[in-house]
């Protein structure tokens, strides 16, 4: 693993303000890092950076997707194709994004410590930063907090996923509930987006109004987490209530829906790209059941599609609306899966070398990151933590992880694992 | 020892072979004198049961996903999950005697030969069931109507019925004299789709007429519970074939989570099936199949094909065997030594052991 030797680049405390130092240099600006530099906070507020996080939830197989290793003894039966990078191969399950190869990266030595869902997803979705007793931030309202909303008049961070949708607060750990997400379930908006046409403009302000100062008599003496939580989600929902062309289906171009595909993942990635487009700030879409313990081969031929064609059509499209420079796309699960196959012809998880495709926002076009033994089980010297990854996506988003902290209770900590440091090699 | 009586609650292991890689196929000559078995290494492997001489057959470049011999013997035919099919003169020739090089879009899943071993049928995951040859490989006709990919095959004693197994649970009757579309039988309890997952689970991988032609079993598993471990109950269908209805609804006794990959008759009409067990032994099966409740069953890994040597006293089981690292990882401290799980080939004689002789 490459590491630095533990310690700060900048351990200062001038890095460390007040919540009345930042409104006063940032004017109030909604949603903003409480506790950010002033000078690096103007700094980043210049930058549109975006993020879309494709999280295929239970692990995706290297072997099935961006690593074939056709030889190796742990490969599978599908066919190594040519990809746009000459001398590159991907699997033939992922035919889409082998024409697009030359338009992204695959870090293919990923090496992780975590072998379990319970904990791996969680560990990986928070950067796996040292443990101070704190629940760290996902990625998602870490980005919210450091960066802040890309446009002021929708929320910084929104995740497409299957099931129920609704304001979550979990996700943003000691940052408080402000910096949840906002979840919308299969994609749609929340219900009750649709202001009553016999509430006037004017009624539902002065009610809102009214539920505003509810509100702060009510948190005067309870956690104002709980109440931070309940006015964003509110405020969420007003400004999607502005918003409802980002969910109106009939704007959709049948091509794109085509090309996208009918499942739900196509359709989830092909909103995330109208939700980019819109200005949010970080958008993560969720697929479940790719932990393929059992019948991988047959799973991987029906899911692997599902993530293929959508994602490059979403690399080609943000290219096309000059938005590729400035969104960072990452697709990636908890870990991967084990080069061995097991008795029910499936892949158990494998942390110890797996890959993590990107692209955009100062992502190297057409780098293949990693050398890895000849059978693809394990990583050729020195792997990639998932610190070093978080490192990486902060200084491609503008933020620098060595002079940026969080300050919780009187501790200052670190926005990524201390001991990690940038994929260089990844970058441009 | 042929002569001796059926009697599979007396089943015993009688002979197994080892190989160092997962064998998916696995099958008796129609000679009886040897073993044509083919897996992940892509290699075709002959084991001459008599003196135990070993030939290696190279010529697929992916995963085997099928083997028949012809029925009368001299011929091998294997396919493979890109499609190919290879004919084998496996005793005179160590090269293909031809080949069909896009015989499926992709995986062929299922061989079988016509009784009268005219005519070699495949079928797989385009969902097409195509005639060839058995002599040359050139095609004979397709059978269009499957929705999805198919996983199985079998052809009526009397050789004028075929039925072929898809994902969704369909099971078409086709006649083979002339070719052409008879029927469907409903096995959709085989396949799962729930609202959540995001890929279709399960499907008929496995089908076996009775000897005398009045029932068809179809093989697979109910009610899975997730499209990523992919658990389910492990069921046989059994149909009468008159009323094309289900009679009944074979189930095991003891612990397996995946389909039933093979199912053979015997001679006395008794039913003997496999199925798959994640990181834990699965059981070799026997039914009557009058009865939902099994007859028999000896433990043992999961296995993926089933074979009955011409004596029909022996039957075959290609059987998985962990080498020790299956599970999840962190597996560094295997790095030395990370090694692919491997294969016993199993043979059980289907009757009592002879007792055997005291010395002196």
């Amino acid at each position: 693993m490459k590491t630095t030797p533990h310690g700060h680049a900048c351990g200062s405390l001038e890095h460390d303000i007040s919540r009345r130092q930042v409104l006063g240099t940032l004017g109030g600006a909604a949603g903003f890092g409480s506790l950010l530099q002033p000078g690096i906070a103007e700094e980043i507020t210049k930058q549109k950076k975006q993020v879309c996080l494709i999280w295929l939830d239970g692990g995706i197989s290297q072997y099935e997707s961006w690593h074939p290793l056709p030889k190796s003894k742990f490969a599978g039966p599908f066919r190594s194709i040519k990809t746009s990078i000459p001398g590159v191969h991907f699997s033939e399950l992922v035919p889409h994004t082998a024409r697009i190869a030359h338009k992204i990266s695959v870090i293919r030595t990923m090496a992780t410590k975590d072998p379990n869902h319970s904990t791996g997803v969680p560990r990986i979705q928070r950067g796996d930063p040292v443990d101070r007793g704190v629940e760290y931030p996902h990625l998602g309202s870490a980005v919210a907090k450091l960066l802040g909303p890309a446009n002021p008049e929708l929320p910084p961070y929104i995740w497409i996923k299957p099931g129920n949708g609704g304001f979550i607060a979990r996700e943003a750990g000691f940052l408080g509930a402000q910096y949840g997400t906002l979840a919308l379930g299969d994609g749609k908006p929340p219900i009750h987006i649709h202001r009553p046409g016999s509430i006037s403009a004017e009624v539902d302000a002065a009610r809102n109004a009214l539920r505003r100062k509810a509100n702060e008599r009510f948190s005067a003496y309870r956690n104002a987490s709980e109440i931070d939580a309940y006015e964003t989600s509110y405020d969420m929902a007003q400004q999607l209530m502005a918003r409802k062309d980002i969910f109106d289906d009939s704007e959709l171009d049948e091509k794109d829906r085509e090309r996208y595909g009918s499942h739900p993942l196509g359709r989830h990635i092909l909103q995330a790209r109208r939700l980019l487009e819109a200005g949010v700030r970080f958008v993560k879409v969720n697929s479940y059941h790719w932990d393929t313990h059992g019948d991988n081969f047959n799973m991987s031929q029906r899911l692997i599609p599902q993530v293929d064609r959508p994602f490059a059509a979403l690399v080609n499209d943000l290219e096309d609306r000059g938005m590729l420079d400035h969104t960072l796309l990452i697709v990636m699960s908890e870990f991967g899966r084990t080069p061995v196959i097991n008795s029910r012809l499936g892949r158990d998880h494998w942390p110890d070398c797996w890959s993590v495709v990107l692209a955009g926002c100062g992502i190297k076009r057409g780098a293949i990151i990693g050398e890895t033994t000849a059978d693809g089980a394990f990583v050729n010297g020195e792997g990639y933590d998932i610190g070093h990854l978080f490192h990486t996506i902060y200084t491609l988003l503008g933020i620098n992880p060595r002079k940026t902290h969080y300050r919780y209770k009187g501790q200052k900590l670190d926005i990524a694992h201390g001991d990690c440091e940038p994929i260089r090699e990844v970058m441009l | 020892m042929s002569a001796a009586p059926l009697d599979v609650k007396k089943a015993w292991e009688s002979r197994s072979i080892k190989h160092e890689r997962q064998l998916f196929r696995a099958q008796f000559s129609p000679d009886g004198r040897f073993i044509a078995a083919g897996g992940q290494d892509k290699l075709v492997h002959i084991w001459e049961l008599e003196g135990e001489k070993k030939k290696v057959l190279d010529g697929h470049n992916t995963w085997l996903s099928s083997l028949v011999f012809h029925p009368k013997g001299g011929k091998l035919f294997s396919a493979d999950y890109l499609g190919v099919i290879h004919c084998w003169d496996y005793e005179n020739s160590t090269r293909p005697l031809w080949t069909i090089a896009e015989a499926d879009r992709d995986n062929v899943r299922a061989l079988i030969l016509t009784p009268d071993g005219e005519h070699l049928i495949s079928a797989g995951d385009d969902g097409v069931v195509k005639a060839w040859k058995a002599a040359s490989g050139k095609p004979v006709t397709t059978m269009e109507g499957h929705g999805e990919c198919i996983f199985s095959l079998a052809i009526s004693p009397d050789g004028k019925h075929l039925v072929s197994g898809d994902l969704l649970g369909a099971i078409r009757q086709w006649s083979l004299q002339p070719w052409k579309p008879l029927r469907q039988l409903d096995a959709s309890p085989l396949h799962t789709r729930e609202e959540n997952f995001i890929a279709d689970v399960g499907g008929v991988r496995s089908l076996a007429f009775s000897p005398d032609g009045t029932l068809l079993a179809a093989g697979g598993m109910k009610e899975a519970k997730s499209n990523s471990f992919c658990p389910g109950k492990p069921t046989v269908l059994v149909f009468d074939l008159e009323s094309g209805k289900v009679k009944t609804e074979l189930k095991i006794t003891g612990k397996s989570d995946g389909p039933f990959n093979a199912l053979r008759f015997l001679e006395d009409g008794t039913l003997a099936g496999h199925t798959e067990m994640l990181h834990t032994a699965s059981e070799l099966t026997f039914w009557k199949t009058s009865q939902p409740e099994p007859l028999h069953s000896i433990s043992n890994g999961s296995a993926y094909d089933l074979s009955l040597h011409p004596d029909g006293r022996q039957l075959l089981a290609a059987t998985y065997v962990s080498g020790g690292n299956s599970g999840n990882g962190a597996r560094k401290r295997f790095h030395e030594k990370y090694l692919p799980n491997t294969t016993n080939l199993r043979i059980f004689s289907l009757f009592a052991k002879p007792e055997e002789k005291q010395p002196g």
